[in-house]
């Protein structure tokens, strides 16, 4: 096979964000021992799994230009609505859960339906939403912090194990699969990125932007839903700030997987890989016994530090590519 | 010096421009001279150079030699937009150059806003009354405190002008200023122009409208493939010698006339006497396989929008289509599926997704042969950007190049390649080779021409009269929204079309 520069270089550029990822974890084992064991690395893992669930629906929002702020506001409402239905309304778990999430992707598709047909923008929308679902959690809750008893098969979604690791996990993986094929191999995931990288062109292509981003945002719905579910389980509680923040740590998981905010690209397997990336540094400073107060200084510097890599490595590859043509 | 800016009594005067950007001349050896307070026409066809010489003057492009004077003073080879702002050279441009949220007043005196003596606070009861002070001794009708977007685009160019009066300019450049605007519009600008000569001012004014041109000017230079090739005073202004001045050269050459050719394949599309509002009014016309109709007219002639409309982005709101014999009603998605294709003009704007592969870009519009089911086959998809790429010649022929990255030409080949590899009935082309090469335009000409021979049925808007009247086998001008004339038989010229796209239809100048 001939050596062709173009190819090595793209495929350099592909697999950078994972290069800084094991060069971090490299960092990480010599720095503390107990970094690199199977238990801790399943720790990290189970400590990302709602964040890399999230991130699995809410990518589609900046693929197409958008965002979607409300996604952790929703996840603490679905946890909430879940249990009313169950452990008041009494209903069987699966059909409680089932409208859950009918319910997850209703918010999805009125922020769409707004961002779309009333061209408001998503970040507007979507903020909005963050406050208007938050408030709602309040009225149903009470403002309380409710325990979740049972049903047992509710609890072993956040509790239970398979082959020794957490059911979360199992969920989180099949998710970002999921997406990942969405995104890449089925006609959806091309209208999506063909709008975000240029609405008019797709249009002209015979993509309906409008009904793409309602799809988009239903999707992040029901994602986030899902999340809240787990969340609930795990946590065997439900009240409306219960993800409070997450919001924000889905969109670093994002950026930091190499998405761009402006459109036209996604990466789900970056977007994993951007949250294991935040779960490490968390993890590495717990082994390091670092006062919790210097903890979020360092994350967002190491963040920041990912950020630029990733951009410093991309830069002279495009520029070179750019004289190429 | 200054005794000699005395005797030649000229605002502006140009001598032996010469200009390339990289190896062909743009400009050779132009001449170009302005009187203070004149209303001078600079015409010329698509790329005879008009927007180079205004980018020359008014500093966004620097020549290659000659001479540059303004009001007696001599302008450096390096010269800058700053360097003509300051000198009092001001462009208008439709409303690029206004911020749509702030109020007339705050556009004018932006970053020139009168402050408090005491607290330098902005004096917005000042800026109002002096904005106010300015528009009224002009005599326009605005407010200092309306705001731009709820202006209509002939007032923004009023609040445009007026922030040149603003800044003390002596030269006013307009390019093409009433391309958008309403005939009312129109002569309410006109009105403004003159008041403009009235204060000395000087107009450099650019149009391809000829009753304009003809209306308004006291001089117009006419440039003819980067060459000035006349300067009419107003008594030798005459519409139809003005064409004839600007086709000029070509005329002598064969390529000039063209064979009008009957196809009397099927008929592919009739449309019958579709209307849309502002846009265009009772066309009616039909297209055969095998056939390439052009379709000539001025910019805002109605020429895009008809395109528009019947590839089914914009609604028509009467008339009817008929596909094949068979009543038709226009949408995107529909329309590719049953065989239309759509080159669009503002390839960046509107025809790439620059950041995506040549294979995406090409992916989009054929996901209906492309995906089995709920997924998407990555090697079909591979297997027809190849081909795209094969078929077009577009380099570098690597398909996971983004089509930002490739040349203007080549970018092209992808937005007309990724229509060659369907079952193609009707193919329509707007502007299909604006900002490229030589090279690949002729490709793209003998792409259509072998679309044409596979009997698809192409319908071609061009403002490049040589590419309309050498690929058309008919050709129909629009003027102002309607079908003003058909050149179906015979022999055409790029003359023929330019008089009747500005309404010199039999012959006869106004």
């Amino acid at each position: 096979m001939k050596f062709d520069r173009a190819k090595v270089q793209r495929l350099i550029a592909d697999s950078r964000l994972f290069i800084i990822l094991l060069l971090l974890g490299a960092i990480l084992t010599i720095l503390s021992p107990r970094f690199l064991t199977i238990e801790n690395l399943s720790n990290v893992l189970w400590s990302v799994c709602l964040i890399g669930i999230m991130s699995s629906g809410a990518i589609y929002a900046p693929v197409t230009g958008g965002i979607d702020l409300s996604v952790a506001s929703n996840a603490s409402l679905s946890g909430i609505i879940a249990y009313e239905l169950m452990n008041v309304g009494h209903m069987h778990w699966v059909l409680a859960l089932a409208i859950t999430l009918a319910f997850g992707v209703l918010i999805g598709l009125v922020n769409g339906v707004l961002t779309t047909k009333f061209r408001v923008p998503a970040f507007i929308v979507t903020m909005a939403a963050k406050t208007y679902l938050f408030g709602f959690a309040m009225l149903v809750s009470n403002g309380a912090t409710i325990t979740i008893m049972g049903p047992p098969q509710f609890l072993a979604i956040g509790v239970g194990k398979f082959l020794g690791l957490p059911i979360p996990i199992y969920i989180m993986l099949v998710m970002i699969i999921a997406s990942h094929i969405l995104l890449k191999h089925t006609g959806f995931g091309r209208k999506a990125i063909a709008v975000g990288a240029n609405e008019v062109a797709a249009k002209l292509s015979g993509v309906d932007p409008d009904l793409t981003r309602m799809i988009v945002y239903s999707i992040s719905g029901v994602t986030a839903s899902v999340a809240g579910i787990v969340m609930a389980s795990l946590t065997q509680q439900a009240y409306a700030p219960n993800a409070s923040g997450y919001e924000l740590d889905v969109i670093t998981a994002i950026v930091v997987g190499g998405t761009s905010l402006m459109g036209g690209n996604g990466s789900v397997a970056g977007a994993l890989i951007g949250a294991v990336m935040v779960g490490f540094i968390n993890n590495g400073l717990n082994l390091m016994n670092i006062p919790a107060s210097y903890q979020p200084l360092v994350t967002g510097v190491v963040i920041l530090l990912a950020l630029i890599l990733n951009q410093g490595i991309k830069m002279p590859a495009f520029l070179r590519l750019l004289k190429r043509a | 010096m200054s005794e000699q800016k005395e005797e030649s009594g000229l605002l502006l005067e140009c001598r032996g421009i010469n200009k390339s950007y990289n190896g062909p001349m743009v400009l050779t050896d132009v001449d170009f001279s302005m009187r203070h307070g004149e209303i001078h026409a600079l015409v010329g066809e698509n790329g005879a150079g008009k927007s180079t010489l205004i980018k020359i003057i008014t500093g966004v492009t620097n020549r290659n030699s000659g001479t540059m004077r303004f009001e007696g003073r001599d302008i450096g080879l390096e010269h800058s937009r700053h360097a003509a702002q300051t000198l009092g050279i001001a462009v208008i441009y439709q409303e690029l150059s206004l911020i749509p949220g702030m109020t007339v007043a705050q556009n004018l005196f932006l970053t020139k806003e009168p402050r408090f003596r005491m607290v330098r606070l902005i004096d917005i009861r000042k800026m109002n009354a002096m904005a106010q002070e300015i528009i009224d001794c002009y005599g326009f009708h605005l407010k200092a405190t309306d705001i731009i977007d709820h202006l209509s685009i002939a007032q923004r160019q009023t609040v445009e002008i007026l922030k040149a009066l603003n800044s003390k300019a002596s030269l006013v450049i307009m390019d093409e200023p009433t391309s958008s605007l309403t005939s009312t519009e129109t002569s309410q600008l006109f009105d403004i122009i003159r008041k403009l000569k009235e204060e000395g001012i000087g107009v450099l004014y650019i149009s391809h409208r000829m009753e304009e041109v003809y209306n308004l000017s006291d001089r117009v230079t006419v440039l003819r493939d980067g060459r000035k090739v006349a300067v009419l005073d107003e008594a030798q202004i005459d519409p139809a010698e003005i064409i004839r001045l600007m086709i000029g050269r070509r005329l002598e050459e064969s390529e000039s006339h063209h064979m009008l050719s009957r196809r009397d394949g099927e008929k592919v599309l009739e449309v019958e006497h579709i209307t849309s509002e502002r846009k265009f009014t009772d066309i009616s016309f039909s297209v055969h396989a095998g056939e390439i109709l052009g379709i000539g007219g001025l910019v805002g002639s109605g020429r895009t929008e008809v395109l528009r409309a019947l590839y089914g982005i914009d609604p028509i709101d009467s008339g009817s289509v008929r596909f094949f014999g068979k009543p038709w009603t226009p949408g995107v998605a529909q329309s590719i599926r049953t065989g239309f294709g759509f080159i669009p003009e503002e390839r960046r704007l509107q025809g790439i997704m620059g950041a995506i592969s040549i294979t995406g870009n090409i992916g989009i519009t054929n996901l209906d042969t492309i995906r089995k089911s709920l997924f998407v086959s990555d090697r079909k998809e591979l297997s027809l950007a190849r081909k795209a790429i094969g078929l077009m010649n577009i380099k570098p022929a690597d398909p996971a190049v983004p089509v930002g990255n490739l040349s203007g030409g080549n970018q092209q080949k992808v937005v007309v390649g990724k229509w060659l590899i369907r079952d193609l009935k009707v193919l329509f082309v707007d502007e299909p080779t604006v900002g490229i090469d030589i090279g690949a335009k002729e490709e793209m000409y003998q792409t259509f021409a072998q679309l044409s021979a596979a009997g698809v049925a192409i319908i071609l808007v061009s403002s490049d009269l040589p590419e309309l009247t050498r690929l058309s086998h008919r050709i129909l001008v629009l003027r102002k929204g309607r079908v003003i004339k058909e050149f179906a038989e015979g022999e055409v010229t790029e003359e023929d079309v330019l008089r009747a796209s500005s309404g010199l239809v039999e012959g006869g100048a106004k």
